[in-house]
């Protein structure tokens, strides 16, 4: 019964309710977890929603699991354990599933071969993943510092061995890691383009949204002409891996 | 029963033809567009027997235009490329897309007191400036930084009233989220693209990510598609028709990729030839995956000359 509805819900046919005190606690009765996004729910940039840490608080003492999906790319599950403990949250690690996480995660449910290197137009949160799995990444924040210069005969040398670009947030865009990535994507026999996610904007800093990791990843589609594999929401890829862990 | 009111079955597009004889493909048209990557040059080399070709052309009468998607130098810069190269070819008869997106906000009458905001080169900035456009942006701004911290605000021009975005060698976050506000915040702001060419032969040592990437980045960001000034959009055909007071089943469209150049021809009506001296190969036109058919296909140009001495 309950699955028809939420069907009916996803094809438009029933519309949304507010809370109120009586749905409220039936929501809360009939599940068991709590998947909660991070920006715009619990924090807004780096400043705390007001009544989070409380309601949280109570979810756990109710004796629901808590766990946090994020598509924000920029940091790891790790770092993002820090930002709620600063925050004054108590979070593990575990709770967290990041798309900097869902990406390596990826890779290694689909059996990435150790062997080949990842590029990485994005931030340390990636970065810090894929090597947590034990693979090799090369670009990042150190490709922001790149540049080229467009004199007769120039040309970018690619590394043969990336087997994967992985595309998220990056603050650090530029035309060094566009053509990167782009020569990867389009010469290396096979090589995957994986996203973190494709939202357009997001609330980045309290006070304004900014590009998202959608403004990176279509320009790579702009270049290769390709669809990348998301792993973040609203792909299933997530939800699927962590209902099985 | 009215003849005319019968339904058109529209067949496929005939397979490419090879170029045997280019005289009769000359004496059916009065004008040859040429794209420039491939055709004319590639990278800073002419081709080779380009001015021998456009010589006979112009002898027999024809007029010659000039139409290219890369939009990080004027009209006038062209010019200065044309004649570096030892080709004659005047400012008048070059129509890049960075004149384009200068043509188009002519074209609609953008108020004089809005401003385009511009993620691209020089080439948009100079054809801007001279139809007497205001703009920001640019390559300038390829220095500014932004820091994602808590209170960093950035503040974007109200007056705003058009983003132009094309190949941008110096892109960055900071220049996306200018673009991004002007369009999202200010009431009717146009996104313009002068093209989406995924990628581009700006040395000849290589394929370098094209206005594609800028302009899908833009997109990307604002969820919003853009108006695409250059091919194969048709509005430099129609503005050049225009111009010139030419039919366009007398022009012949000669690129050397499918899916700007020669759709352009198509879109516009004109009969098409693809050139192989530039990104598109034999095996590429003549793929299963390509559903695009130009009317002839030839090696290079200068065929129009070899090919003549050949049946002579």
């Amino acid at each position: 019964m309950d699955g028809e509805i939420s069907k009916q819900r996803s094809e438009g046919n029933i519309s949304s309710q507010p809370l109120n005190p009586q749905n409220t606690r039936n929501l809360i009765d009939s599940v068991d977890a709590f998947l909660f996004d991070c920006d715009g729910v619990i924090w807004k940039g780096d400043s705390l929603i007001d009544g989070v840490p409380e309601t949280l608080e109570t979810l756990r003492s109710m004796g629901k699991k808590l766990v946090f999906v994020t598509n924000n790319s920029r940091k790891s599950r790790k770092q993002y354990a820090k930002k709620f403990n600063s925050l004054g949250i108590s979070v593990s690690e575990d709770e967290i599933f990041s798309s900097s996480y869902a990406a390596a995660m990826y890779l290694k449910v689909n059996d990435f071969p150790k062997e080949k290197k990842v590029y990485v137009i994005g931030e340390e949160g990636i970065c810090e993943e894929l090597a947590l799995a034990g693979f090799t990444s090369i670009g990042g924040t150190e490709d922001g510092k790149k540049t080229i210069n467009l004199r007769p005969n120039f040309l970018v040398e690619h590394d043969k061995s990336v087997g994967a670009v992985v595309v998220g947030l990056d603050q650090y865009i530029n035309y060094y890691k566009l053509q990167y990535g782009t020569l990867c994507i389009r010469e290396n026999p096979g090589c995957l383009f994986i996203a973190t996610n494709r939202d357009a904007v997001g609330h980045m800093t309290n006070l304004q949204e900014w590009p998202g990791a959608g403004c990176m990843v279509a320009a790579i589609c702009g270049s290769t002409q390709k669809e990348p594999i998301v792993v973040g929401k609203p792909s299933t890829f997530l939800m699927e891996f962590l209902l099985q862990k | 029963m009215n003849a005319s009111a019968s339904s058109r079955i529209v067949s496929p597009r005939a397979s490419a033809e090879q170029l045997k004889d280019p005289d009769q493909l000359i004496d059916s048209v009065e004008t040859f567009i040429f794209d420039c990557d491939g055709v004319i040059w590639k990278g800073d080399k002419l081709i080779d027997g380009v001015p021998e070709t456009l010589d006979l052309l112009r002898s027999k009468g024809k007029r010659l235009v000039f139409v290219t998607n890369n939009s990080t130098k004027s009209r006038k810069q062209y010019g200065k490329k044309f004649e570096t190269l030892g080709l004659n070819v005047s400012e008048e008869e070059i129509f890049a897309s960075s004149f384009a997106a200068a043509a188009y906000l002519k074209s609609i009458d953008f108020p004089k007191d809005k401003k385009v905001y511009v993620v691209g080169e020089d080439g948009i900035l100079k054809e801007l400036e001279l139809a007497g456009i205001q703009y920001l942006g640019g390559p300038g701004d390829g220095e500014k930084k932004i820091e994602l911290k808590p209170g960093f605000l950035m503040e974007h021009d109200k007056d705003v009233g058009a983003v132009v975005v094309g190949f941008d060698r110096h892109f960055n976050y900071y220049k996306v989220q200018y673009a991004t506000l002007c369009i999202r915040e200010n009431p009717g702001c146009l996104f313009i693209a002068t093209n989406r060419d995924a990628v581009t032969h700006l040395t000849d040592a290589q394929e370098w990510a094209g206005g594609g990437s800028m302009v899908g980045a833009v997109y990307g960001s604002t969820k919003r598609e853009p108006l695409v000034v250059g091919k194969p959009s048709t509005f430099m055909m129609d503005y050049l028709a225009n111009k010139f007071n030419i039919t366009k089943s007398q022009i012949c469209m000669v690129g050397d990729r499918l899916d700007t150049d020669i759709l352009f021809g198509q879109n516009g009506g004109c009969k098409t030839l693809l050139v192989l001296s530039g990104v598109t190969s034999l095996s590429m036109l003549q793929s299963p995956d390509n559903a695009i058919q130009p009317d002839f296909y030839t090696n290079k140009i200068s065929d129009f000359l070899s090919l003549k001495a050949a049946t002579v």
